[in-house]
């Protein structure tokens, strides 16, 4: 007798579907309004519905309190890193081991390809690390001149043979260039292209294929809707449809530029982890070479949740 | 175009309703709701999908009162206006008057597809036997001048710029002043890429207006833009006098509803949209005509003409 007598001091019955219901809804609009991706919002408040069915309600505690206490735990551990990549001891092993280190910047168009890879360089020359361009958009009008500067602005050597080659081959004789020269990275620039566009995916595939680079950096914008689901799961899908060789390389991480232009619809970075399941490797939150940061999740989590 | 995918889900949706043998409060919220989820999935602005769920809701149950009507017709038009009134701002574009020195300037966040646009836009008018031109007011981005140089020489359009002038203001003036004189009819000034929150950038763009003095200025969005755009497009709406939007890389995936959120920030029509990245991937856009086949279809027929 003094069990359910205790019982029913401290606790009332199991939670039911019906009593979190309210408190979900108010949850998964303001992940909404904060840019996440709908049907990621709508899978989120699932899991954490079924999380909590079945669970004692402690009487004290209001069960909208539970229900935003179980959705933050979900995002901080959807955000926090399985894997963590450290890309300066990797270039260090590289170093050791004779060759360059490789990073492919890869993305639709326009997202900041280019921008955050001169921001991603002067990182490494901050950090004693000698670092080579390679100019592999080879079709943007203006691609390999907006490169050049910046290569010039930071004192950097550039790869480049104009407009209109096989940009799997260029990157080639870069990296062969950057043995020779003992450079210890090499920074790849891509074209942009749309995740349905076969042709320009195929060619992107033949670069990461011919080349084996140590890291495909996914660039994407913190601007991006729900368009930012599709993008990255279409172009894993593509790199391993297009691979030819017998283990496809998907995406490593994450570059999630324009961060200064959202202000607290920080969604996207959770929308484009969820599906990836890779890291955000780095944020560009703005356009000068400085402007490069760590995500920080904890942020990322109050923004959404507020 | 993928916008029209988004009118089949709405137009099943009510089809859906129309089965149902009696309208009832559920029966409704299920048609809202299925309605409201495939804005929200093309990235239409939280706010305003809220507020046409209100309308409608209200529109119904004034009609409750009077006797007599046809429930389901009575949803029916008022899901049909809502969405009118969000892509249609009642107002017409600015259209250049040819003879004349017109002078339209681009504007928009960064990497938005302004200096590609600004070339098809030139060339789509060059066709039809316009003298364009293009001034290049971007000295920010490193490559931009050579970006519009070799799209305008492609396209044998007269450009202006400058490699060593900083002051885009100055730029601005003098390469309109110039094609004046040159009695070019469409004088397009191209400007950087700029976002709400840096004031400094927003003054800018005042003062390229204020010297280039246009009688149109074009806001260019990225269609797969997410819940940011409604702020972003507002803040421009109020920096300058945006009178016109175009929508690019409608080639993608994205369902461009972030598009119907800027219209509804600028009160200016969409005029074009873009369709991939050479020159002539450009189409005129009409909303009217756009609406009438968005919602043209099945039990939509009948509110054509009111
Ligand atoms: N505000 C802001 N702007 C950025 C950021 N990163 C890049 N940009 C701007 O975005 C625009 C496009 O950048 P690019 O680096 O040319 O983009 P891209 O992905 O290389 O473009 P394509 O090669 O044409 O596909 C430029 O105006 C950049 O200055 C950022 O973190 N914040
Ligand atoms: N697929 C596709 N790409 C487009 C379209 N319009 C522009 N782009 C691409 O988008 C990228 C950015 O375009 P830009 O014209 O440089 O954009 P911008 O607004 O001038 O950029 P900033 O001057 O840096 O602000 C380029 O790679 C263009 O080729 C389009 O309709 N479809
Ligand atoms: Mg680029
Ligand atoms: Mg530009």
């Amino acid at each position: 007798w003094f069990s359910s007598l205790v019982q029913s001091v401290a606790g009332k019955a199991a939670l039911e579907k019906a009593d979190l219901e309210p408190a979900l809804k108010v949850l998964k609009d303001r992940l909404m309004t904060k840019n996440v991706a709908a049907d990621i919002a709508e899978k989120l408040c699932d899991s954490v519905a079924a999380s909590l069915l079945g669970k004692k309600q402690g009487s004290f505690t209001r069960i909208s309190s539970t229900v935003q206490a179980a959705m933050e735990e979900a995002l901080l551990r959807i955000l926090t890193p399985k894997r963590s990549v450290d890309i300066l001891r990797d270039v260090h092993q590289a170093k050791e081991q004779g060759r360059p280190y490789v990073i492919v910047f890869v993305g639709v168009n326009g997202v900041g390809k280019s921008t955050n890879l001169a921001k991603v360089a002067y990182w490494l020359v901050q950090h004693d690390v000698s670092v080579m361009m390679a100019a592999c958009d080879t079709f943007r009008s203006g691609a390999v001149e907006q490169l050049r500067t910046h290569a010039r602005r930071l004192q950097i050597p550039i790869f480049e043979k104009g407009y209109e080659k096989d940009p799997a081959m260029v990157a080639k004789e870069a990296i062969r260039e950057a043995v020779r020269t003992q450079q210890d990275v090499v920074l790849v620039d891509t074209a942009g292209r749309m995740q349905d566009n076969e042709p320009l995916m195929r060619a992107l595939s033949k670069l990461i294929n011919l080349n084996e680079p140590d890291l495909v950096l996914f660039v994407g914008e913190a601007l991006v809707g729900n368009d930012g689901v599709d993008q990255l799961t279409k172009f894993n899908q593509k790199l391993v449809d297009l691979s030819t060789t017998g283990s496809p390389r998907l995406i490593d991480g994450i570059l999630l530029t324009k961060f200064d232009t959202i202000d607290d619809k920080v969604g996207a970075a959770l929308s484009m982890v969820y599906v990836s399941g890779v890291p955000v490797m780095f944020v560009g939150c703005g356009q000068t070479y400085t402007d490069l940061k760590k995500l920080n999740v904890k942020s990322i989590v109050k923004s959404l949740l507020v | 175009m993928v916008l029209a995918e988004l009118g089949g889900r709405i137009s099943r949706a009510l089809q859906q309703m129309s089965n149902a043998t009696l309208i009832d409060e559920k029966v409704l919220a299920e048609c809202l709701n299925e309605i409201s989820r495939a804005l929200l999935q093309a990235d239409v602005q939280f706010k305003m999908v809220m507020n046409m769920q209100n309308n409608i809701k209200k529109i119904v149950n004034l009609d409750d009162l009077a006797a007599g009507h046809n429930k389901r017709k009575i949803i029916q038009q008022a899901v049909f206006n809502e969405l009118c009134n969000m892509l249609d701002p009642g107002k017409a574009a600015f259209v250049p008057k040819k003879g004349k020195p017109n002078v339209i300037m681009f504007v928009g966040l960064q990497g938005s597809g302004k200096t590609t646009t600004c070339t098809k836009y030139a060339y789509h008018y060059q066709k039809k036997g316009w003298k364009p031109a293009l001034v290049c007011a971007d000295t920010f981005r490193a490559g931009a001048f050579d970006q519009l140089k070799q799209n305008a020489t492609k396209a044998k359009i007269p450009f202006y710029g400058s490699y060593t002038e900083t002051d885009p203001v100055k730029i601005a003036q003098e390469g309109v002043d110039t094609f004046k004189k040159e009695n070019c009819d469409l004088i397009i000034v191209d400007t950087s890429g700029r976002h709400k929150q840096e004031a400094s950038l927003f003054e800018e763009m005042r003062q390229v207006a204020e010297v280039s003095n246009p009688d149109l200025v074009i806001f260019v969005m990225d269609s797969s833009i997410g819940q940011a755009a409604f702020d972003q497009a507002q803040a421009f709406k109020q920096s300058v006098a945006v009178g016109a939007v175009i929508v690019t890389k409608m080639d993608g995936h994205a369902k461009g509803g972030g598009a119907l959120s800027a219209v509804a920030a600028t009160k200016s029509p969409v005029i074009f949209i873009g369709t991939g990245e050479h020159m002539d991937e450009f189409e005129a856009f009409e909303t009217k005509p756009f609406v009438s086949r968005l919602l043209g279809m099945g039990d939509w027929s009948g509110f054509m003409d009111k």
